[in-house]
């Protein structure tokens, strides 16, 4: 071991760790040296510390958040460690994928031509095969998966650390991603953390078991250390009872678009069977159990289900659910689920009676899981609609939820889950297996563009800062508005320079609509409230000169603003303006996950809606969701600074962007556009004021 | 206590960052759905408009929020500055008048965190934040938007403003953000731990 240690690259020795939140360390007296080139499983419940270990081994462990004891090797350089986590969303920092790759070199202030060359060899080495323009955040996980491999390949990694990279994926994604890490791991140290050994025992040189605490119960070569293993029940086979919800000949469309995904799906679910519905992520499961659950109709076909207060559904994050303050609380929440006495039973049944009081949010991922499934099995469901009920659990944790779904059958509930967990879906009566979409097989680009647009307007020549101004411009020049004349007369030019912002009327009147009704009130208001004499013409001539006014103070700025891309004018703020890099950063990658985040937040109103807590437009429903989205915020953003911090985003103060913000003519011509804008109204005024 | 030097008190992890970022973000997205709560007032905003502002506090809850767990210069103008951007971009109805509404709400909330050195996250400072915030927004209001309503109305709707400002900024932020950490999901923050300390007990 002495001379293994001289040689190590990563360490800890004696290390304890206490979060400031906690009164007990979750690690203490851990003493760990892995030598550069050793490729190292880590072992353990659930619980056990593996991930804050990883943390510490990545020398990413913050002195602000906790208590650190001991010793333990810093990384030298920023990206010398690499780390993935097991939520690859998590990690995505930007609106392409060739972008996201980007992050870290850009961090460490390299020029556009190293990025780009850094990029292409990442993006390959990841086995990364979507083009670079895509969003990551439209991938499956598997694919995010290898996006941010790559982002951690960009800065030529000593060392991978990885959490559970695979247990989010399905099996046909998880392959994928297991190949690729390996191959990627070719010549670097490897420490993975799973719970799910076996696809990695034939790839390392070193298994190491954790206790609680992070006690190193057992520590030495594959074959050498003895892995927990849990056996489970065999499934109950229940006596066929009465139909209880059926899919017939029914197909569905992709979200939000007009193509059919599957065509005529048949199933017949009785009472005390379990359904598994399977089928590689993006085939679309999800999109069937919103058609099953009634939040969306059907292409075609039929469907039959029991009435709402008897279907119960469980979201995949469970704390998307919960809306109240304790654990008892949370089980008798739904007005169908108000008998007291058998939440009890089920709190007990579940193991959570020693949490009672507890808030939900605190529990950990095992008890949560739980905790949402007893409050479904609270409305005493005949129909139970689960998503991915045990993704990321280990065996135990499995077992536990596998105990609580067995005795709702046994009880006579119908089942259906969503799942690519082989654990869950061998135990199930019926399976609806939705095939894979076929991959596109062709060559991918993995050069760095801008963020693609569907449809292209003259605007975007500009640059994002002059559109801005032209919008600022005319805002100001609206005041020069002192008539109704003039502000009529003041929104001819916009009216015909709208074209050059926006792909067509259609989409200027969509645009257009909020601000001309919001005009119309400021009309009716001023027509109301101004000291003439109320709704006198005199009055609502005022109104019309405030309706005109308000549309060219707001309108030139709505269209502008149609043309500008966040992404883009992160980069015109940074390279033209020279603003802070970090928070610049900082802002871009959440503006860019708004659609991450607008899906989250009707994923929490839907598992409301569905517990019959009230409409999406209840205040106490909005609260609640609100309350919700914060805290998912807030969890990912605990794990994406982690992903940016491992690609050196902490001292990243002078990062550069990977692609130029030029100014051209068309600049020359917008600045002209938006000075014209800004007199006009004043002009108007001497002449006819 | 922990004693903290200067530069760590004001200099931003990159956590700190992240979720002054989230923060805006979720906010402007929830904003998106809350035009519901209007339609509940409508009968009254239709006959009286400056009865919208009632509501206005409800803007200025990113701000109020992220100066309370952040606790460091300009934690609060980033997260309102954000939610602003989102909404002018997603083609909300006043375009940049947004983004300067933003500027205004989140300074006014800053300026009350700057006041205490950002050293407390007290419900008198949280209903401060959430009354300076509204002012300055009516300044802007009745300057950008309603030049031509007579100063009656305009200081019953300055009412509304402080009276919104003071509860639904002020003191429904603090209690958001105490329900936040009794969630545990403020446990990196200091003044997360701080507030969840009494729930935890």
């Amino acid at each position: 071991m002495s001379t293994a240690t001289a040689a190590a690259v990563l360490g800890v020795e004696d290390l304890g760790w206490r979060p400031a939140s906690r009164r007990e360390p979750t690690l203490s007296g851990v003493t760990l040296h892995v030598p550069a080139g050793q490729r190292v499983l880590l072992a353990g419940a659930s619980g056990a510390g593996k991930s804050t270990l990883l943390r510490a081994l990545a020398g990413l462990l913050d002195p602000e958040a906790g208590e650190i004891t001991g010793a333990l090797s810093t990384p030298d350089r920023p990206g010398e460690r690499g780390l993935l986590l097991q939520q690859s969303v998590h990690a995505l920092v930007a609106a392409t994928v060739a972008r996201d790759a980007a992050f870290g070199p850009e961090n460490a202030a390299r020029s556009r031509a190293q990025i780009a060359d850094t990029v292409r060899g990442a993006l390959s080495a990841a086995a990364v095969d979507v083009d670079g323009e895509a969003s990551p955040f439209d991938l499956s996980g598997g694919q995010q998966q290898r996006v941010a491999l790559a982002g951690s390949l960009a800065l030529a990694p000593d060392a991978l650390l990885l959490d559970e990279p695979l247990s989010m994926l399905d099996p046909s994604a998880a392959d994928a991603v297991h190949a690729a890490i390996l191959e990627a791991a070719e010549g670097r140290t490897l420490v993975v953390a799973d719970h799910r050994t076996a696809r990695w025992l034939p790839h390392v040189d070193r298994v190491i078991l954790l206790g609680p605490g992070g006690r190193i119960l057992a520590d030495g070569p594959p074959g050498t250390v003895a892995l927990p293993a849990a056996e489970l029940p065999p499934p109950p086979r229940p006596a066929p009872g009465a139909e209880v919800a059926a899919l017939e000949a029914v197909a569905i469309r992709r979200r939000g678009g007009r193509e059919i995904l599957h065509r005529d799906l048949d199933l017949a679910l009785r009472a005390g069977e379990l359904a598994a519905l399977t089928g590689p992520s993006g085939s679309g499961k999800t999109t069937l159990l919103r058609v099953l659950l009634g939040l969306e109709a059907p292409a075609a076909g039929r469907i039959r289900r029991p009435e709402r207060e008897r279907t119960a559904f469980v979201p995949q994050e469970p704390e998307h659910s919960f809306v109240a303050r304790t654990v008892r609380e949370e089980v008798t929440a739904s007005p169908w689920a108000q008998d007291e006495a058998a939440a009890e039973e089920l709190l007990e049944r579940a193991g959570l009676t020693h949490l009672a009081a507890a808030n939900p949010f605190t529990l950990s991922g095992g008890e949560q899981r739980r905790l949402a499934i007893v409050a479904a099995l609270a409305q005493r469901p005949r129909l139970l609609v689960l998503d991915e009920p045990t993704v990321g659990l280990d065996d135990a944790r499995l077992a536990d939820v596998v105990a609580l779904l067995d005795r709702a059958r046994e009880d006579g509930c119908a089942i259906i889950a969503a799942t690519h967990d082989e654990r869950l879906a061998s135990r199930a009566d019926r399976t609806l297996a939705l095939p894979a979409r076929p991959a596109p097989d062709r060559p991918v680009s993995r050069e760095i563009t801008p963020v693609p647009h569907p449809r292209r307007t003259a605007a975007r020549a500009c640059n994002p800062l002059t559109l801005c101004a032209v919008g600022l411009l005319a805002a100001i020049g609206s005041f020069g508005v002192s008539t109704w004349q003039i502000g009529v007369l003041g929104l001819l030019p916009v009216l015909l320079l709208a074209p050059l912002a926006v792909p067509g009327w259609r989409s200027a009147v969509l645009r257009l609509a909020p601000v001309l009704l919001s005009a119309a009130t400021l009309a009716w208001t001023t027509a109301l409230l101004s000291p003439l004499a109320p709704l006198s013409a005199s009055a609502w001539l005022l109104g019309a000169k405030e309706a005109s006014r308000i549309t060219l103070f707001v309108a030139p700025g709505v269209l502008a603003l149609a043309s500008v891309d966040v992404t883009a004018l992160g980069d015109a703020l940074r390279t033209r303006l020279r603003l802070p890099g970090r928070p610049l950063a900082a802002g871009v990658a959440a503006l860019v996950r708004i659609g991450h985040l607008r899906g989250q937040w009707e994923r929490i109103l839907a598992a409301r809606t569905l517990r019959g807590l009230g409409s999406a437009r209840s205040p106490r429903v909005l609260a609640s969701a609100t309350l919700a989205l914060l805290v998912d915020t807030l969890r990912g953003a605990e794990q994406q600074a982690l992903a940016m911090d491992a690609r050196g985003f902490a001292e990243a103060d002078a990062r550069t962007v990977a692609l130029p913000s030029p100014l051209g003519r068309a600049d020359v011509i917008g600045a002209l556009v938006g000075i014209a804008l800004l007199l006009w109204p004043w002009a108007l005024r001497l002449m006819i004021g | 206590m922990t004693t903290t030097t200067g530069t760590a008190r004001t200099r931003y992890r990159t956590i700190d960052l992240v979720v002054v970022a989230g923060i805006g973000a979720a906010f402007g997205v929830a904003f998106l759905g809350y035009g519901a709560l209007y339609s509940l007032i409508g009968p009254l905003t239709a006959a009286f408009k400056p009865a919208e502002g009632l509501l206005a506090g409800i803007w200025f809850l990113p701000a109020v929020i992220a100066g309370l767990v952040v606790r460091k210069p300009g934690a609060a103008i980033g997260a309102e500055l954000i939610a602003a951007t989102l909404e002018m971009m997603l083609g909300g109805q006043w375009g940049w008048g947004t983004v300067v509404s933003g500027l205004l709400q989140g300074g006014g909330v800053e300026l009350a965190f700057a006041l205490t050195a950002y050293r407390r996250s007290t419900v008198p400072v949280a209903v401060l934040g959430g009354v300076l915030a509204a002012s300055l927004e009516w300044v802007w209001e009745r300057f950008a938007y309603y030049p031509e309503m007579s100063w009656g109305f305009a200081i019953i709707m300055l009412g509304f403003f402080l009276v919104s400002g003071a509860l639904l900024c002020g003191a429904l932020g603090w209690a958001a953000t105490r329900a936040l950490a009794a969630t545990g999901a403020l446990d990196p923050f200091p003044a997360g731990r701080e507030l969840a300390g009494a729930d935890r007990a």
